[in-house]
């Protein structure tokens, strides 16, 4: 068998993509809530629009394994919110002024989410470095 | 006769590299727990005869080399069969990775892996004592 002593090295390798994965996630949805309230800087115009990250697996070969990688970060294309406020300078002609189509709860279920795939991924590579202990552990006999 | 030739330690050698190649299945299925369309996967565990040999879970039409210069066939690293009868529930969005059902496989392989090198451990010091240095 030619992967024999790498394939613990493989398991982390392939926990350790899910982590980039997840935490690249966490980039995107802390973008989309920290500009939950941006408007456009000209009158009439569209304001932040919200951001959707992608995963895809794809075949590593220097892994021989399915790795996840995040894919393209594709714009939201649901209504952006609209309120009546004549006053603000990002309004337009009628006085109506449009807010991203940013909803914090979905962002934060969002959150909960990635938090709960990058928890499962760090307890994949601690088992396995457990696992590891344990070979190297019949050395001491 | 090397010391590998034992069935003793031929077969815990075979269930470790079962659970090491179980672990990988399953950081793989861990780690593409968002991904569309993704289907989790799972080995079939080996079921081992009289004489300490893997039986029944090898591919039926396993290569052998029977000269030292043959090269190894690509792909001939996972030996082991899969499990194509695991139960799943499927996402809308076609993953049907269940992290909860992951993470219990995880510690299960994990404990089990403590047990076969326990084994292995205590089987080497078995052999001492028969040569007499244990």
């Amino acid at each position: 068998m030619a992967n024999d002593s790498s394939d613990f090295a493989r398991s982390m390798a392939i926990a350790t993509s899910g982590l980039r994965a997840q935490a690249g996630r966490m980039r995107v949805i802390s973008e989309n809530i920290a500009n939950a309230d941006s408007t456009s800087p000209t009158a009439g115009g569209d304001p932040y629009r919200r951001k959707v990250p992608t995963f895809s697996s794809a075949l590593d070969r220097t892994l021989d394994a399915q790795v996840v990688t995040l894919g393209k970060i594709k714009p939201d294309q649901s209504n952006f919110r609209v309120k009546y406020e004549p006053s603000n300078p990002a309004a337009d002609a009628s006085g109506n002024v449009k807010y991203p189509n940013v909803n914090s709860v979905v962002e934060m279920t969002d959150m909960r989410d990635a938090q709960r795939s990058y928890e499962a991924n760090v307890n994949i590579i601690s088992a396995t470095r457990r696992m590891i202990q344990r070979t190297l552990d019949i050395l001491k006999t | 006769m090397s010391i590998n030739d034992l069935p003793v330690l031929s077969a815990l050698r075979t269930k470790m590299q079962w659970h090491q190649e179980r672990q990988r299945v399953l950081s793989e299925n861990v780690s593409n727990s968002d991904t569309p369309n993704f289907r989790p996967r799972e080995l079939v565990e080996p079921k081992f005869d009289k004489t300490g040999a893997a039986a029944g879970s090898m591919g039926p039409l396993a290569m052998t080399v029977t000269s030292v210069s043959h090269m190894t066939p690509s792909g001939a690293a996972s030996s082991f069969d899969q499990n194509k009868n695991a139960g799943f529930e499927t996402r809308p969005a076609g993953n049907a990775v269940n992290l909860e059902e992951e993470m219990m496989k995880s510690a299960n392989n994990q404990m089990d892996y403590a047990a076969v090198t326990s084994l292995y451990s205590k089987s080497l010091h078995l052999l001492k004592t028969a040569i007499g240095k244990g």
